[in-house]
C-alpha cells in the first residue's frame, strides 16, 4: 500500500531495507488477466501445450512485463506522494514459473545529494518462495531532503555530477 | 546470425507513433486491478488539486498503450492455422526484424527513466529504434539480444519516460 508520507532523504541510510511486497502465488488466472488488460497474447503466459511442446519452456512463464509492475509499485510506494522513482533496471535472469509466489526487495546502496533533492540508490531484486532470485537490478528514487523544496514535478533530473 | 541484413535494422528512430486510444479509466482500472494495485491516484477520485492533476495512470502504462487500432489486419485471426504463430505482434512503429522473427522470443530486462505520469484523457506518442542486436553464447545455447529504446510522451510533448528493453531470440 502507498505510503501516506513520503520519507526525508535524510533519514534513509545505506544498508536499509525496504519492506517487502508480496504477490501470489500467481495462477494462471493472474496471468490471463495482465495479458489481458495489456493486451499481449504471447501464449507462453497462457498456452501450456505451446509453451511447453513448441517453445520448450518448462512451464507457463510469470510475464516480465508483470514482474516489472511489482517492482515500479514497492519503490513508489514507498516514495509516497512527494517523492520521484526516476530510474529502474533489471534483468531477467531465470524464468519464474506460473504457481510462484513473488517478493520484491530493495536495499539501499548508495545516497547523493542533488540541486534541490536527494537521490537514493538501491539494489533489487524478485526472489520466489524457495528465495531463489530471478530479477536482479538497481534503481534511484529521488526525495525531498529535511527543509528543502518539494520535488519538482514533472520530474526534472538533476545534472549529473 | 548476426548478418548485414540484421544489422541494418540498428539505428534508425521509427516514425513516432499515437496510441490509437487516449488513456482510459476503464482501461487504467483494468491495468491497476491486474497488477493488484490500488493507488488512489489511478481512481477516478483522484482529485483535481493534487500533485498530479487529476487521475493518473501508473507509471509504465504508456509502455503498453501501443495496440492494434480498430480496422487494422487481424494477426490472430490471420495466423489461426499458423501453430508455430507464438502469439507476439510488433509494434507498429518499429519493423519486425525478418531474419530473426522465427525464434522464439523471451523478455530479457529493462531501464526505464520516469518523468511523468500520464493523466486521464491524454494521448501517448512514441517513437522507438533498434539500438542494438548482438548474438551471444550462453550454457543454454545461442541468444540473440535485441535492444529496443523508446521514448514515449503526451499528445502535446511532454516526456513521460524512456525505456530501454532487451529481448532475447532464442536459437533452439
Amino acid at each position: 500500500m502507498k505510503s501516506a508520507v513520503t520519507p526525508f532523504y535524510d533519514d534513509v541510510a545505506i544498508g536499509d531495507e525496504l519492506p517487502r511486497l508480496r504477490k501470489g502465488p500467481l495462477t494462471t488466472m493472474h496471468l490471463m488477466r495482465w495479458s489481458a488488460a495489456m493486451e499481449n497474447w504471447h501464449r507462453i503466459h497462457y498456452d501450456r501445450t505451446f509453451a511447453v511442446e513448441h517453445d520448450k519452456l518448462p512451464d507457463l512463464l510469470i510475464n516480465g512485463s508483470f514482474k516489472q509492475q511489482f517492482v515500479v509499485q514497492l519503490l513508489k510506494d514507498w516514495a509516497g506522494p512527494g517523492g520521484w522513482v526516476w530510474k529502474v533496471g533489471f534483468q531477467f535472469r531465470a524464468m519464474n514459473k506460473v504457481g510462484e509466489a513473488l517478493e520484491v526487495w530493495a536495499r539501499v546502496k548508495g545516497k547523493r545529494e542533488a540541486a534541490g533533492c536527494g537521490l537514493v540508490a538501491f539494489e533489487l531484486g524478485i526472489v520466489n518462495e524457495h528465495g531463489a532470485e530471478s530479477t536482479p537490478g538497481s534503481a534511484v528514487v529521488a526525495l525531498p531532503m529535511r527543509g528543502g523544496p518539494a520535488l519538482p514535478y514533472p520530474f526534472v533530473p538533476p545534472a549529473a555530477g | 546470425m548476426i548478418t548485414d541484413e540484421v544489422r541494418a535494422y540498428i539505428g534508425p528512430w521509427s516514425e513516432t507513433e499515437v496510441a490509437c486510444d487516449p488513456v482510459e479509466q476503464g482501461a487504467v482500472r483494468r491495468f491497476a486491478q491486474a497488477i493488484m494495485d490500488d493507488d488512489p491516484d489511478y481512481g477516478p477520485d483522484a482529485g483535481a488539486g493534487g500533485r498530479y492533476g487529476g487521475p493518473v495512470a501508473p507509471p509504465l502504462f504508456p509502455n503498453h498503450m501501443m495496440r492494434r487500432a480498430f480496422g487494422t489486419p487481424d494477426p490472430i485471426q490471420d495466423n489461426a492455422g499458423n501453430p508455430d504463430f507464438d502469439g507476439v505482434v510488433p509494434g507498429q512503429g518499429l519493423p519486425a526484424i525478418r531474419p530473426l522473427a522465427h525464434l522464439p522470443v523471451l523478455n530479457g530486462g529493462s531501464e526505464f527513466e520516469f518523468f511523468r505520469h500520464a493523466r486521464f484523457g491524454e494521448t501517448v506518442t512514441v517513437r522507438q529504434r533498434y539500438a542494438d542486436i548482438q548474438e551471444k553464447q550462453t550454457g543454454k545455447g545461442t541468444m540473440i539480444l535485441v535492444v529496443i529504446e523508446s521514448e514515449l510522451r503526451t499528445g502535446a510533448g511532454e516526456l513521460l519516460l524512456r525505456a530501454r528493453r532487451t529481448l532475447i531470440r532464442r536459437v533452439l
